[in-house]
């Protein structure tokens, strides 16, 4: 099965924030009351029933402004954290294609994902208890179509397509334009990736992780403790029958009956 | 004394029923958790009604354990309290791993079973403070570099006590034959308080004996 990307050249975007209307109106997310903060990142951030926005920032860099416009969601980690953390089979699932899917049916809202994603993206729903984020439009990329917000998108700043094409196109593009590709561990690779400007790095921008990589605390969780929390008791288990085999139980001494 | 001549009246009610319904939860929790933590084991969900409702038993058993846990350290901290003697116990690994001439004389619990109970205390408040959390945390108020760690230390703790549980089972059932009327019952025989008791035995039925 291809696998594939969704590119956000960052350098073309305009906040026009088409995406994030094509996100609500695809995936039927209602609309949410907001408060005008100055900026025009509207909503402030993700939401169980906000999947993507347009994050803003103002850049100052050696003395030259940038303007940033930055979509965010989920970055459809290759080893993603969040399913690694959860607890329900088929509630968040790694599909082939790259994307990583949640399936409200199965989760129990524990939480789990939240805590574990490096890029803060999961969000839940209290009343619910269901999480909820970017699936990639997986209902529309395995039936050929584009994700929606990259089909609303006028400039061009988001396309989507077979990784090895998009893998290429980013890089000639972060070339021409003297721009970098975030994220770039390559022991963490994602389904999303951004050119950023010349002279902007993830570190001047808001919810980004410069050096994304499955959490250490998830790992220790799960292929340490997890795995010795049956290890440490079978063992227990097998050293009580070694135990009661060898040296045998420890008899009451019955000599020391009404003696003393 | 009682009736029983050749026996002893070692745990009260109270001590017997505490310790019973901390077991039930804490085995409960431990089942439903492994339950939930590995996918293989999917039958533990499946019996109890789906991923959702062993979620809530967890939680719920966990408030029973929580309980219990703050009850225990109150019924025994005194009991369970070190003391000087107690270093030479696990020096010689109270007997139970290779021959020893003579054992300093235990009061009512030995150095193992103390260490169980400070042990059961850490990990337990471990387990229900990290637990509290992840059932109640919110998002958008807790970054998640942070609440990943209360995941983590909730099943750290788990390894430690999980296999701590299953020694005390071995040595509180088949490893010292006679000890587990004294949660049943609440009795014991003698000679077994004399071995496994001897200073809590001499001061607390000798003397009254004597008087
Ligand atoms: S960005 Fe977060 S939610 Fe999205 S796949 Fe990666 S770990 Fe999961
Ligand atoms: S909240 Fe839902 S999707 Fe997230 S880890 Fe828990 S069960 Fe899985
Ligand atoms: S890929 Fe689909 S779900 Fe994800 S942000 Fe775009 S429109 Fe929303």
């Amino acid at each position: 099965m291809a696998e594939y990307i969704k590119l956000i050249d960052v350098t073309k975007c305009t906040g026009c924030r088409g995406c994030q209307v094509a996100c609500k109106q695809w995936n039927s997310l209602p609309a949410e009351k907001t408060i005008f903060s100055g900026s025009l990142q509207n909503p402030k951030d993700l939401t169980y029933n906000t999947w993507t926005l347009i994050r803003y920032d103002e850049v100052v860099k050696d003395g030259k402004l940038h303007w940033v416009m930055r979509h965010d969601a989920c970055m459809h980690c290759d080893w993603p954290a969040c399913a690694k953390a959860c607890p329900s089979p088929g509630a968040l699932v790694k599909t082939p294609e790259g994307a990583v899917v949640h399936n409200p049916q199965y989760c129990i809202g524990c939480k789990a994902c939240i805590a574990a994603c490096p890029f803060d993206i999961p969000r839940n729903n209290p009343e619910l208890e269901k999480m909820a984020k970017c699936t990639l439009c997986y209902d529309r990329i395995t039936e050929g179509k584009q994700p929606a917000c990259v089909t609303a998108c006028p400039t061009g700043c988001l396309t989507f397509g077979l990784k090895e094409d998009m893998l290429e196109k980013a890089h000639k593009r972060a070339e021409a334009v003297g721009g970098t590709i975030y994220p770039s561990n390559p022991k963490y690779e994602t389904h999303v990736m951004y050119i950023l400007p010349a002279g902007v790095s993830p570190k001047d921008l808001q919810h980004t992780n410069p050096n994304p990589s499955m959490p250490l605390s998830v790992l220790l969780w799960k292929n340490l403790f997890k795995p010795f929390t049956l290890i440490g008791m079978g063992a227990v288990i097998g050293g009580a029958f070694l135990h009661y085999l060898i040296k045998g139980p420890h008899e009451v001494h019955e000599t020391k009956e009404g003696g003393e | 004394m009682s009736a029983h001549d050749t026996k002893v009246y070692v745990t009260d009610v109270e001590e017997r029923l505490v310790h019973w319904i901390l077991a039930a939860s804490c085995l409960f929790c431990v089942l439903t958790g492994v339950g939930l933590m590995f996918h293989s084991w999917s039958i533990i969900p499946t019996l109890l009604g789906g991923y959702y409702a062993t979620k809530l038993m967890h939680i719920y058993s966990g408030v029973v354990f929580a309980g219990m846990l703050v009850y225990s350290y109150y019924l025994w901290r005194k009991d369970c309290g070190f003391e000087e003697s107690d270093l030479d116990w696990v020096l010689k690994a109270g007997g139970y791993l290779w021959p020893v001439k003579e054992l300093p004389p235990v009061y009512k619990y030995n150095a193992g079973q103390k260490a169980f109970f400070w042990c059961l205390i850490v990990t337990g408040v471990v387990i229900v403070v990290t637990g509290l959390f992840m059932w109640l945390w919110n998002p958008a108020s807790v970054p998640n570099v942070l609440a990943r760690i209360m995941y983590m230390l909730h099943a750290g703790a788990v390894v430690v006590l999980a296999a701590f549980i299953m020694i005390h089972i071995y040595l509180g059932t088949a490893g010292n034959p006679g000890t587990v009327s004294a949660m049943i019952t609440g009795y014991v025989t003698k000679a077994w308080c004399k071995t496994h008791c001897p200073r809590w035995y001499q001061e607390k039925f000798e003397k009254d004996a004597q008087a």
